[in-house]
């Protein structure tokens, strides 16, 4: 672990982590204004002493609200990859292991819900379910759900075949026993990565939601709803509004995106010692 | 060594060092190899894993791998040092004046391309020739290595060649270009005996012919006994002896290769093994019989509207208390497929297996279960039938957890007890498979197969793959083991040697069916059936004698540096 984390990846993920759960849990302290606050005597100022990162159309401090945001951003996101692991995985398990007719019914279920592109699919069940913060989390969960399955399904068809499987039935070894005990562990490594990796792209699927006015509305703390309010002033020479939380946006993609491919050194059973 | 001598070599290797790793703390792979190769000279070079024998080919063609390097001493080909070359006439050298046969030579061969093309670039960067000119000669030299229709043959793609057929191509290509020098790097691995023998025979009648000098690189000592002039021993990166093969297989000089051709030649005595029980079909009450198996047939579906494969044949045999039943015939012959239809890894398509008076082919998988910690299996290949995740110690107690349902302390005894019945130490318990060699992790298998203190184990080619002491210390183990625990056994291998030293009664398979079924003496002393006779014919006893193979022009042992 230690060693792991010496690698310049591991430790750069690692600090924008510790950073995030920092503005996460200590928002209230670390945030100078309140979140939603409009003061209409201090709009659209540019960063300064007092507004650090500046004020947007309605006053509010950007620096703030950027520190709140952190908030819904991850916790959507990791509550809805979070929901689609802990579904798609076992299902992935069984429709790999048992290959029949219901699993066949199962796979052209995840064809059709990944045959849309995910911003239409996601903006139409929105709409339908409400502009609920929750919402937005339940429809990236259904959409992230066959991912994980489909990875987990390919681990277990070719672990399937593998001659220690073969050798655990001689032993007297249970289906159940075959799959929890053999093959989950050996299928988990590409699913953990995807875990973080789907983070990083389930924070910007809300960001853009919110951002095509299909997320959250105003006045909630949100980075894609920052930068679409910020998004009319840029032609005007306010980049300030639209570019502290795009950095945001980024910066929390990349985190994720890092610690995922770390992760998948980490996991090398070859890397494990006595 | 006389320098007068060296316009004589075709290849001389001088004090040769090869490190990787950082140059400050390097890795010494080869150190102080020091060989002359005559003309028309065939060198055989032994070691087990981990030897350096691939590194000092990889060395003689200049194509070292990764960071390697030589850090001393020279390599001269031709009377010229491969270190004063320039790139292009090392370029030049390979292929040209030296060249390479491999192992696994199907994937050696690119997969999209025809073979004959594949063959005539060869030529045609060595030596400028019209495309119809280089395919003239790749179909002759096709036929000349005993290729059946070299025409048609040159036109197909190597997944429509057999893994005989795919060596014969690639000793073409090396020998298209009518090299000086032929490195054979293990080039009969994985190949049947029957075929190995004929790639080899072939190899080497036509390199006597030509005038080419061999180094054969191999570790099956039957190979060095038949085809080589000297020998070459090589453990941890240095030669340990280097002498005419005549001589080192009377009076070896080190006490390592004393004990290699010890390990090889282990045949043992007849009163070493079991007291056959009382034997034979006929005799014999049916309780006596632990497995009976009847009209056994298995078909496997390949798709494509195509014909059903019939891998095995209306097999029938049976099995005696006691008794050790070995199964052999080359790969195809149904043996791996028979084990596992009797352990009901794959399900019959007919016949009748009864296993202790009851028939096993149609039971349910739940009714089953019990029975299977009466019949176990020891897997072919070592390390890919253990779970990499588990440590060797849940490995071992895998079927005592599943079947026996013992208490933790009890577990921990029984892992130590099957650890020192397979004579592995008690601290590997905490390793996991990747940290184990292959003779390490063929122990771990037999002793899973035992945990449960089985009736009736199946050995899948118990013997393969392995280096030939760890091989002849797997041999004793079963040995001792059946003895010790009353072990009914059948015993799946080409390898004709272990058959010899475990098996009282033997199987002759050949496409799925049995064609000569006795005891173990009498099939090897007075073979019936054809095919039988070819199997034990291609074996390499470790002798010399003067009708070795392909003795056409044998050229006289040239004792350079003796």
């Amino acid at each position: 672990m230690r060693t792991w984390l010496m690698r310049p990846g591991a430790a750069f993920g690692a600090a924008l982590l510790l950073l995030q759960v920092i503005a996460i849990v200590f928002a209230g302290l670390l945030a100078p204004y309140s979140p939603t606050t409009a003061d209409p005597l201090h709009t659209l100022m540019p960063p300064s002493a007092s507004h650090l990162l500046g004020t947007d159309v309605y006053g509010m401090d950007i620096l703030s609200r950027i520190i709140y945001a952190t908030r819904i951003n991850l916790l959507v996101s990791i509550t809805a990859v979070a929901g689609a692991f802990a579904i798609g995985v076992p299902l992935g398990l069984i429709i790999g292991f048992y290959s029949g007719i219901p699993s066949a019914i199962v796979m052209r279920l995840f064809d059709f819900i990944q045959s849309f592109p995910v911003f239409v699919l996601g903006m139409a069940l929105v709409s339908v379910l409400g502009q609920e913060i929750w919402n937005v989390a339940l429809v990236l969960a259904i959409l992230f759900v066959p991912v994980f399955a489909r990875l987990v399904r390919a681990e277990v068809l070719s672990l399937r075949q593998r001659p220690f499987i073969s050798a655990a039935r001689c032993s007297g070894a249970t289906d159940r026993s075959i799959m929890f005990r053999h093959i989950l562990p050996n299928a988990m490594t590409p699913a953990l990565v995807q875990l973080s990796i789907s983070v990083g792209m389930a924070i910007l699927l809300t960001a853009g939601l919110s951002f095509i006015g299909a997320g959250v509305r105003m006045p909630t703390p949100e980075w894609g709803l920052m930068v679409s309010s910020g998004a009319q002033q840029l032609i005007l020479g306010v980049w300030w509004v639209s570019l502290f939380p795009g950095i945001a946006i980024v910066l929390a993609v990349l985190c994720f995106a890092l610690l995922g491919d770390e992760l998948r050194i980490l996991l090398d059973p070859r890397r494990r010692h006595r | 060594m006389s320098p007068e001598t060296k316009t004589q070599a075709a290849l001389e290797v001088l004090d040769l060092t090869v490190a990787f790793g950082p140059s400050a703390s390097p890795h010494i792979v080869l150190s102080g190899i020091s060989f002359q190769l005559g003309k028309n000279e065939i060198l055989g070079i032994v070691g087990e894993t981990g030897a350096g024998k691939s590194v000092l080919a990889q060395a003689l063609l200049g194509l070292l791998p990764g960071d390697g390097r030589i850090t001393q001493g020279s390599v001269t080909i031709a009377g010229k040092p491969i270190a004063a070359m320039s790139e292009g006439e090392r370029r030049r050298l390979r292929g040209g004046t030296i060249s390479l046969i491999g192992t696994n030579a199907k994937a050696l061969l690119d997969p999209v391309e025809r073979v004959g093309k594949q063959i005539s670039r060869v030529l045609r960067i060595h030596r400028p020739c019209s495309r119809g000119q280089a395919w003239k000669e790749t179909i002759d030299l096709l036929d000349k290595v005993g290729i059946v229709d070299p025409e048609r043959r040159a036109r197909a793609y190597p997944h429509e060649l057999s893994g005989g057929m795919a060596q014969r191509i690639i000793i073409a290509m090396a020998l298209i270009t009518h090299p000086a020098i032929i490195l054979a790097d293990d080039a009969t691995l994985g190949l049947d005996a029957t075929v190995q023998v004929q790639v080899l025979d072939l190899l080497v009648e036509r390199a006597r012919q030509l005038g080419v000098s061999v180094v054969l690189i191999t570790h099956d000592l039957g190979i060095i006994a038949h085809y080589c002039d000297r020998v070459a021993v090589m453990r941890d990166g240095k030669i340990e002896e280097l002498q005419p093969v005549e001589h080192f297989l009377a009076q070896p000089q080190t006490a390592y290769s004393t004990s290699l051709l010890g390990a090889a030649r282990a045949k043992p005595t007849r009163g070493d093994r079991l007291a056959a029980p009382v034997a034979s079909a006929e005799t014999g009450m049916d309780k006596d019989r632990i497995l009976v198996v009847d009209n056994l047939c298995k078909t496997f579906d390949i798709g494509g509207g195509q014909p059903p494969v019939i891998a095995v044949d209306r097999v029938s045999f049976s099995l005696e208390r006691g008794e050790t039943l070995a199964l052999v015939g080359e790969s195809g012959s149904g043996k791996t497929t028979i084990g596992q239809c009797l352990l009901r890894l794959l399900p019959p398509n007919s016949g009748v297996i009864r296993f202790d008076g009851q028939d096993i082919a149609t039971m349910e998988e739940p009714k089953l279960r019990p029975l299977r910690r009466r019949m176990q299996m020891v897997f072919q290949e070592p390390y890919v039938a253990l779970n990499p995740r588990w440590r060797v110690s849940d490995l071992i107690a895998e079927p005592l957890d599943l079947l026996d349902r013992v208490p933790q302390t009890e577990r921990r005894r029984r892992v130590d007890e099957l650890l020192e019945m397979v004579q592995l130490p008690q601290h590997l318990a905490r390793a996991y498979p990747h940290e184990l060699t292959a003779g390490e992790q063929k122990r771990i298998g037999i002793a899973r197969a035992l945990a449960t203190k089985p009736d009736f184990v199946v050995f899948d080619e118990p013997t393969t793959a392995l280096d030939i002491r760890v091989r002849a210390q797997i041999i004793d183990l079963i040995r001792a083991l059946q003895q010790d625990m009353g072990l009914s056994a059948l015993f799946i291998t080409h390898d004709l040697n272990s058959v010899r030293s475990l098996a009282h009664n033997v199987i002759v398979l050949n496409r799925g069916r049995i064609v000569e079924l006795g005891l173990t003496e009498e099939i090897f002393e007075a073979p019936k059936d054809p095919y039988t006779r070819t199997l034990l014919a291609a074996e390499l006893p470790i002798e010399w004698s003067d009708t070795r193979r392909s003795g056409a022009g044998r050229s006289p042992v040239v004792a350079l540096g003796a």
